[in-house]
């Protein structure tokens, strides 16, 4: 009986919740917010990599191109590709100590 | 009287130290080439990569024994060398000993000074226009010049604490791991050169410089060594760096400084 109980008041709550959001709401769109951390985050990091001069590639276009596809309004791509862009600036930024003491393996 | 003879031989320390410390990693740089490839003559890294392969400098041998691709070009490199005045301006009045003395570390600025760098700053107190820093004209003056002084070797000095630093840095940037691909140029040109990356056989470190700049069939054309750092660079995917900038300048100062003792080549022709 308790189990049944929850079960319905969990749907009710949901449902609650979903109508709150009203029709307009796109569920593919992910939110707005969480673009504009992961665009920060990855902005703040290619910006440190461009600094020391050990920027990837391609991290720059991406973030353009995430920013592009949040203007379309596909928010979900669009945090995905931001994500993966912070995520190169991680990687540069943990190859930069090493780059800049390397030597020879011989 | 004590503490100054104390700071000169200490200055001096310092310098003598520098030097051997390229001397050292020159030696070190030409032996693991020698052991990595015995039959190859020291001479023959001039010629890059056509002293690993023979099916490749057969090619390249046929391309020079005809009218090279670049001839032309290099004789429109002498005629704008003339006509903008160039020959002008003290650094590059003795155009071969121009191109011996560059790269070379000025102290005043305490910045490495680059052949191409003095061509550009030349060609605006002469025509008073901007000169690009990878192809087109700058590469075809450039190119000419280092015909001049063909035959000539590679000597490149590492002499103070300034020109050791730049030294370093480039020395760094020649070995550190960068871009996507966590590769450094002395991954294709040092540990694998000679081995193929797809359809290209990576050329040797040692010798690169000899024969800059370059016609490269990829390009149709001539191209600066900084142009091609650009283009590995972007082949690494990291995001290449400016050309003329301090830290390519630095790459090239190491770079050059790693061919010591080769003859400077006209023939500049690579795939």
């Amino acid at each position: 009986m308790k189990k049944v109980l929850i079960t319905v008041l969990s749907v009710f709550a949901l449902t609650a919740q979903a109508d709150f959001l009203g029709s307009a709401h796109n569920w593919n769109k992910g939110s707005s917010d969480s673009f504009k951390s992961a665009v920060k985050a990855a902005e703040a990091g290619y910006k440190a990599n461009l600094a020391v001069e050990m920027a990837w590639r391609d991290t720059g276009k991406m973030i353009k191109e995430a920013k592009k596809l949040n203007a379309a309004g596909k928010t979900a791509a669009a945090v995905a590709l931001a994500n993966k862009a912070h995520r190169q600036s991680v990687n540069a930024t943990a190859q930069t100590p090493l780059a800049q003491s390397a030597g020879p393996l011989f | 009287m004590k503490k100054l003879i104390t700071a000169v031989a200490g200055i001096s320390f310092l310098v003598g130290a520098a030097s051997a410390d390229v001397a050292s990693d020159h030696k070190a740089f030409i032996d693991y080439f020698k052991a990595m490839k015995p039959n190859v003559e020291f001479a023959d890294y001039t010629n890059g990569v056509y002293a690993f392969d023979e099916g490749s400098r057969e090619q390249f041998e046929e391309i020079l024994d005809g009218i090279p691709p670049y001839e032309e070009a290099l004789e429109k490199g002498g005629e704008e060398f003339v006509k903008f005045g160039l020959g002008k301006c003290a650094a590059l009045a003795d155009p071969a000993a121009a191109r011996i003395k560059h790269p070379y570390f000025d102290d005043a600025t305490q910045k490495v000074v680059t052949l191409e760098g003095v061509l550009k700053a030349c060609y605006h107190q002469q025509t008073g226009k901007k000169l690009g820093s990878n192809k087109g004209k700058i590469a075809r003056i450039s190119a000419w010049i280092s015909d001049q002084a063909a035959g000539e070797k590679v000597n490149v000095k590492v002499e103070g604490a300034g020109a050791q630093a730049a030294y370093d840095q480039g020395k760094a940037f020649f070995y550190g791991k960068r871009g996507q691909f966590n590769m450094s140029c002395a991954d294709c040109h040092v540990y694998n050169a000679g081995k193929k990356a797809r359809a290209d056989i990576l050329s040797p470190a040692l010798g690169h410089t000899t024969h800059v700049p370059m016609y490269r069939a990829k390009w149709a054309g001539l191209g600066t060594l900084q142009r091609r750092y650009g283009g590995c660079l972007k082949n690494m995917r990291a995001k290449p760096i400016g050309s003329q900038t301090e830290t390519m300048n630095n790459l090239e100062y190491f770079h050059q400084a790693m061919s010591n003792g080769l003859e400077i080549t006209a023939a500049r022709y690579r795939k």
